[in-house]
């Protein structure tokens, strides 16, 4: 896998066919100005309350590091079809979303594009991360 | 009573989901049959959607806007000031309390009983029991959640809360001011036009000036919702701590 990681304004959710849901809670940990892309392999899918999480490896330079990418409640994925099933380890993914603020953290938050490497779209909108949190 | 416990104690007492038990054994004496509960209150009892259909999501600016954000003391600006992300107790699967839960963008199951109403979130699996027998709280019953008494008032629900604990973030998920054990929340909850209304009044002579309110609603369920279990999780609740650039070393 090759890393891919882009920093754009947030005019690029123009281009998203669902609007963005403001999400202010999430604003200390990830920066809903800027976007992040990565394609990697699915490790685990981690579903639960407040947060699922969805983990990958991305290759950044032939070093193999690990995404953590913040997701919504189980009800919410399961609404958008996101099952254990969906993404099971090993499947190969392109993810879009809001990078983490912390230095040298490798995450991401609020969901604009989800696909496997072959293009087919897993989800393409904002996957709410945790409303009311 | 824990959730689990009033849960199960619910689902042993009712019928389909919303619809109010006619009856407590206690209160009843024996051989009288009691009048039907719309005849004694108002019927707020059912399933309710607090979700983004029904108002908008909360955040630093909803419920709290320019025209009804709290006015803080001097304390209360100094926590706020101070406040560090981090240290919110959300982020160990502490529930969130009054003013914030009831707007919390969940559902919520309101139950009437002749001596009591006992409000049920989904949010944090919360339970909330307003007692409508007179009875007074006593030193062991601060809590979370506090010790709420209620009475109807018209077509209205009146509910006064206090005896709540100290919580770094008392007040809302999402501005960190805190509440203090003088915290006092009065809620009036109502029917109109099949929505359920609340408006509700917050006091805390400890971090705020003066009263602060909001007034807000739900929208009838979809037929047969029935609440989902919180089950919070610790692990991931505190997973997005690391994201963040850390105020404090």
């Amino acid at each position: 896998m090759t890393a891919k990681r882009y920093l754009l304004v947030a005019a690029v959710a123009t281009v998203i066919a669902a609007p963005a849901i403001a999400h202010h809670s999430s604003g200390p940990f990830y920066d809903p100005t800027k976007k992040v892309e990565v394609k990697g392999v699915v490790t685990k899918l981690n579903i639960r309350n407040p947060h699922s999480f969805l983990y990958l490896d991305v290759d950044e330079k032939g070093k193999k590091v690990e995404w953590q990418v913040e997701m919504g409640t189980g009800a919410q994925l399961a609404r958008n079809n996101l099952t254990v099933e969906t993404l099971k380890p090993g499947t190969e993914i392109r993810v879009a979303g809001q990078p983490s603020r912390a230095e040298g953290s490798h995450g991401m938050c609020c969901i604009q594009l989800l696909m496997k490497a072959d293009g087919t779209a897993i989800l393409r909108g904002t996957v709410p991360k945790e409303p009311g949190r | 009573m824990g959730a689990l416990a009033c849960a199960a104690l619910l689902a042993t007492t009712m019928g389909a989901a919303g619809q109010a038990p006619a009856t407590t054994p206690a209160a009843r004496p024996a051989g009288q049959t009691p009048p039907p509960v719309a005849s004694r209150f108002p019927d707020i009892a059912g399933m309710w959607n607090g979700g983004t259909r029904a108002r908008p999501m909360n955040s630093e600016n909803f419920p709290w806007t320019k025209t009804n954000f709290p006015v803080l003391n001097e304390r209360g600006q100094a926590y706020m000031k101070a406040f560090d992300e981090a240290v919110a107790p959300k982020y160990d699967c502490v529930p969130s309390s009054s003013p914030a839960i009831q707007y919390d963008p969940y559902y919520m199951q309101v139950v009437q009983w002749p001596d009591r109403v006992v409000m049920r979130y989904e949010k944090d699996d919360q339970t909330r029991t307003i007692w409508l027998d007179g009875r007074k709280p006593t030193i062991h019953d601060y809590s979370l959640q506090g010790f709420s008494v209620g009475r109807y008032d018209g077509n209205a629900l009146v509910v006064e809360t206090d005896h709540f604990l100290f919580d770094i973030t008392g007040f809302d998920d999402y501005n960190g001011i805190p509440s203090s054990t003088l915290k006092k929340v009065t809620e009036r909850y109502w029917k109109e036009n099949g929505e359920l209304k609340l408006t509700l009044t917050l006091e805390d002579p400890l971090f705020l000036r003066e009263p602060a309110s909001y007034t807000t609603r739900w929208l009838p369920a979809a037929p047969g919702y029935q609440l989902e279990a919180w089950e919070c999780d610790p692990e991931s609740s505190r997973a997005p701590i690391k994201m963040m650039v850390p105020r404090y070393k």
